[in-house]
């Protein structure tokens, strides 16, 4: 039974499609196992660049004359740190090119946290040789040097105080001319007037800010004597008229009548030792104990090392190398994060550092803004028990995530490669098999025909193969010839029956006749005609069955000619009434040609199996009543009778063989053969044949359909079917 | 002289309630069992008349095979053939026997004397009125001329080659000509014991072939379906 419409799931194909998009997980994972395996390689570079670290350190250690180069006790002194600077500085009063080093400014003359009038921040660098210096001074009235006055005290200024490297006090006093006018001189003890000419060594400029100004200046470090002490103070005027000097800031707290700092330098010494040691990509640091940087060597910014290439000569590389760029495309698209374990503070790195200096080596990893991170690893510089420094190795990683960045690429190439071509060998695979499945679907199929009939004994496609659809195909075959040889025995079982019933009939229908040959007493016997009469149904009987089993074949083996159908069934129905005497028959229709490819007799016989089944069931005393209606491609026979109706559970198999409804009372040869002869002989000749109960639920109306055939096609054998038959005698 | 009448059947019963019927209408009987007690028999003298069974034991073309034998030997033997398959009636025609006849199983005894006597009385016809006229007794319908006697019909002067069963549904078919004959009539022509619908229209595609074999055109025998067939007057 159809249904309507059945939903039907994905086919072979489909579903295999379905089940290796499974495999897209490969490109993941192998994801995941190039970020765990990054993790690893940092570590191991970590731990390298401690090794490394150590041994920095190992020339370092033992030598604390190296960082105890001042002249004087350092711990007696305020300190002043001068910063290695690592881009060059233009003295041009803007702070832009300081912005490396902004977290170390110093406050001074800060009251309540906040800067006071006239007090400033600053930072000191070291480049070249030169001593840089960038104060950002708060004042809310700038008043400039009047050049009309000699005197230098009387307007906003910048003093400068060291000692030479005669050990004797300088001071010089940056003159704030105008808005970008500094000029520097040489003062009396008082800062009063200007001894000699301007001192053209020290640079300097000057930017007004919205708070207050910005002098950025620089002096040769050779001007500092080998104390390197220094002092800076901001002397603040905020009356132009009066012109007296409303505070002045000191670099120092405490009041000194120098007010110097102890400048801490970088030891170059040091950084002789570690600059041959430096490598691309990484920086070197020596930190003392009080975390000041006392020589660096490299950046980490330099030119990235090449990267250690993958061996890529193997085929698959000559295969990828297409692939990858669009591979790069699409990884750079994908938000994929590479600084996986990087910390991004500062904090952090100084906690390294710290614990370098407690004497415990540490690595970290840090990223920096822009998306750069390095590896930093710290270790302890020893004298004896004492740790005196550390040294700080940092490199970037760029050449890692270089070198994961290609793996990646080639992994994910590959593993698409391999996808597809998983894929495309899982399509290919699937339609071969739904092919092989469909064939053998097809030839199943056609094994038997639309009347159920087996048409072949054996398969021929698939039988072959080794696989399960081969087995498939070898036990449906073997099904199939099973099948074949039963239906053969069931065919042959009418006909052998036939064959061996009727020798033992002779032998009785013999017999019997030299019995009554031989005692002509018996020969009106009653038991001897009975005797006849079974032996002559016995006969009948095989003989019905044993033609009903051969009709197939024999109808195969007949010709079939083009005939008016409308004229054989009035031939028929005139002839009717002599064959049934006690029936009154009606044709309706009929009247207009209805040609068919028929064999005529075989009509007839069909005919004959209707009218035949209609007497016997129609009430006597009601015509039989034949329609011939000529459709558009069919011609349509339609015979009713009156008389008891058929129970609709026997309608759909009423033309099966062995279905009767006849009573086990009914004299004649019955077998339901009749029936089952009408279908088999409408289908031979292409059409159908059903049965109904009449509307009015008082009889029973068989239906034949039989395709029409085309006028002019075939040649006309009618045999003079258009004269009307006369009676006939017997 | 009696007529020496050679019986070849299997299975002994039939085969002795043959020869019994046989010897009681006064014939001569020898009966055999199987091809090569049968051959072994024709070798020495050759009856007047062969009632050959055609499945011998396990042979089941031993029939045809004796018949053959036979053939060569005496072209005009008759012979009449117990068989229940009609498709075999065809296999016999091919063998273009001069005169043969045949029986469907289960047969009767009655029938089969009256064939024999028929057969040898054709056959005797033949042997001596072979100057080819057409006897005293001939029927004339149209073109169709039916020789009783000899068992010989000619349709426009040309000889058909019916077998006995043929002849007789076809002298009953053109009795009274252009009326229809039923099929319980015709039925009773071939005279045999179980005849259907379908053997006649069997026998009658036949015989329409034998003449259709000679003349192309030919139309006489036309279908009263449902009732039977005609002969049409042209």
């Amino acid at each position: 039974m159809k249904k309507p419409w059945s939903l039907r799931g994905p086919g072979l194909g489909g579903k295999l499609f379905l089940l290796s998009c499974g495999l897209l997980i490969v490109p993941w994972f192998s994801f995941r196992q190039l970020i765990e395996m990054e993790g690893f390689w940092v570590q191991t570079q970590a731990h390298a660049q401690l090794l490394n670290a150590e041994s920095i350190s190992t020339l370092l250690n033992g030598r604390s004359d190296l960082f105890d180069d001042f002249p004087v006790a350092v711990e007696d002194y305020d300190r002043l740190y001068v910063h290695p600077l690592p881009d060059a500085i233009r003295i041009d009063g803007r702070d832009t090119d300081w912005t490396a080093l902004d977290d170390q400014r110093r406050s001074f003359g800060e009251e309540h946290g906040k800067l006071r009038d006239g007090g400033f921040r600053l930072l000191l660098g070291e480049r070249g040789g030169f001593l840089y210096g960038l104060v950002d001074a708060n004042d809310d009235k700038r008043v400039y040097r009047s050049t009309h006055l000699l005197r230098l005290d009387n307007s906003d200024q910048l003093r400068l105080t060291f000692r030479d490297a005669a050990n004797n006090e300088q001071r010089i006093t940056l003159a704030l001319t105008g808005p970008d006018t500094v000029t520097a001189y040489h003062v009396d003890s008082a800062w009063r007037f200007a001894e000699g000419p301007p001192e053209n060594r020290v640079q300097a400029a000057l930017l007004e800010t919205a708070g207050g100004l910005t002098v950025e200046f620089r002096l040769p470090l050779e001007m500092l004597g080998a104390k390197r002490f220094f002092g800076i103070s901001y002397v603040d005027v905020d009356d132009p008229h009066q012109r007296n000097i409303v505070s002045v800031t000191r670099s120092l707290p405490k009041v000194d009548d120098l007010g110097v700092h102890l400048v801490l330098l970088r030891s170059h010494e040091v950084l002789r030792i570690i600059e041959g040691l430096v490598y691309a990509g990484a920086r070197i640091l020596v930190v003392d104990t009080r975390k000041q940087v006392r020589a660096e060597a490299g950046s980490y910014n330099g030119r990235m090392r090449p990267v250690v290439a993958l061996p890529a000569n193997t085929l698959i590389d000559r295969w990828l190398e297409p692939v990858l760029p669009y591979m790069r495309a699409v990884l750079d698209l994908l938000p994929i994060d590479y600084h996986g374990h990087a910390t991004s503070s500062s904090t952090a790195a100084d906690r390294a550092i710290a614990s370098s200096l407690a004497g415990r080596p540490a690595s970290l990893r840090r990223e920096l803004p822009g998306r750069q991170e390095i590896i930093m690893a710290a270790y302890p510089i020893i004298t004896g028990k004492n740790v005196i420094g550390a040294v700080v190795l940092e490199q970037n990683t760029d050449d890692i995530e270089a070198a994961q960045r290609l793996a990646l690429e080639r992994v994910m190439a590959m593993s698409v490669l391999s996808l597809l071509l998983v894929m495309l060998a899982l399509l290919a695979f699937s339609m071969r098999l739904a092919w092989r499945i469909r064939s053998l679907r097809k030839e199943t199929n056609n094994a038997i025909d639309s009347e159920g009939r087996l048409r072949t004994s054996s398969l021929r496609a698939q039988m072959g193969t080794r696989d399960e659809i081969g087995d498939l195909a070898r036990s449906v075959s073997n099904m199939l010839s099973k099948l074949h040889q039963h239906t053969r025995f069931l065919e042959n079982i009418p006909r052998t029956l036939r064959h061996e019933l009727n020798n033992p009939l002779n032998t009785l229908s013999t017999s019997l006749h030299n019995l009554e040959q031989e005692h002509p007493a018996v020969a009106n016997s009653r038991y001897l005609q009975s005797a006849r009469r079974g032996m002559l149904r016995i006969g009948g009987i095989v003989q019905h069955l044993a033609d009903a089993a051969s009709l197939e074949e024999s109808l195969r083996e007949e010709e079939r000619e083009r005939l008016d159908l409308s004229a054989l069934v009035r031939s028929y129905v005139s002839n009717c009434s002599l064959a049934h005497p006690k029936c009154q028959f009606v044709l309706r229709g009929a009247t207009q040609p209805a040609f068919a490819l028929v064999a005529d007799y075989r009509i007839e016989q069909m005919l004959d199996k209707i009218i035949d089944n209609a007497v016997d069931f129609h009430r006597p005393g009601t015509p039989i009543r034949i329609h011939l209606n000529v459709l558009r491609d069919t011609i349509e026979l339609r015979i009713e009778n009156s008389g008891p109706v058929l129970p609709p559970e026997l309608l759909a198999n009423l033309f099966d063989s062995m279905i009767s409804q006849r009573g086990p009372g009914s004299d004649g040869v019955h077998f339901g053969l009749g029936l089952f002869v009408v279908r088999v002989i409408a289908e031979h000749h292409g059409g159908s044949v059903t049965a109904t109960n009449l509307a009015a639920g008082e009889g029973v109306a068989i239906t034949v359909r039989l395709p029409r055939t085309d006028v002019a096609t075939t040649r006309s054998r009618l045999r003079g079917l258009v004269t009307t038959p006369t009676s006939g005698t017997r | 002289m009696a007529k020496r009448i050679a019986i070849v059947e299997d299975e002994d019963d039939q085969r002795v309630n043959y020869r019994d019927a046989i010897i009681k209408k006064g014939y001569e009987v020898a009966a055999y069992a199987n091809r090569a007690d049968a051959l072994r028999g024709f070798s020495t003298a050759l009856p007047d008349l062969v009632v050959l069974d055609i499945i011998l034991g396990d042979e089941i073309d031993a029939g045809f095979e004796i018949c053959r034998e036979l053939l060569s030997r005496a072209p005009k033997l008759p012979i009449i053939f117990l068989t229940e398959r009609l498709g075999e009636i065809d296999k016999i025609s091919g063998l273009r026997l001069g005169a043969w006849d045949y029986l469907p199983k289960p047969i009767s005894l009655d029938y089969l004397a009256e064939r024999i006597a028929s057969l040898l009385r054709i056959s005797d016809a033949r042997s001596t009125g072979d100057s080819g006229g057409v006897s005293s007794t001939a029927k004339r319908v149209g073109e169709l001329v039916l020789d009783q006697d000899a068992l010989l019909a000619t349709w426009k002067g040309t000889p058909l080659d019916l077998s006995g069963t043929e002849f007789r549904m076809l002298a009953k078919l053109v009795r009274v000509p252009g009326h229809a004959v039923s099929y319980e009539s015709l039925m009773a022509a071939t005279m045999q014991s179980l005849v259907t619908n379908n053997t006649i229209n069997t026998h009658m595609r036949n015989i329409r072939k034998k003449f259709e074999k000679i003349d192309g055109s030919f139309s006489c025998i036309k279908s009263e379906y449902g009732f039977g067939y005609r002969w049409l007057v042209t």
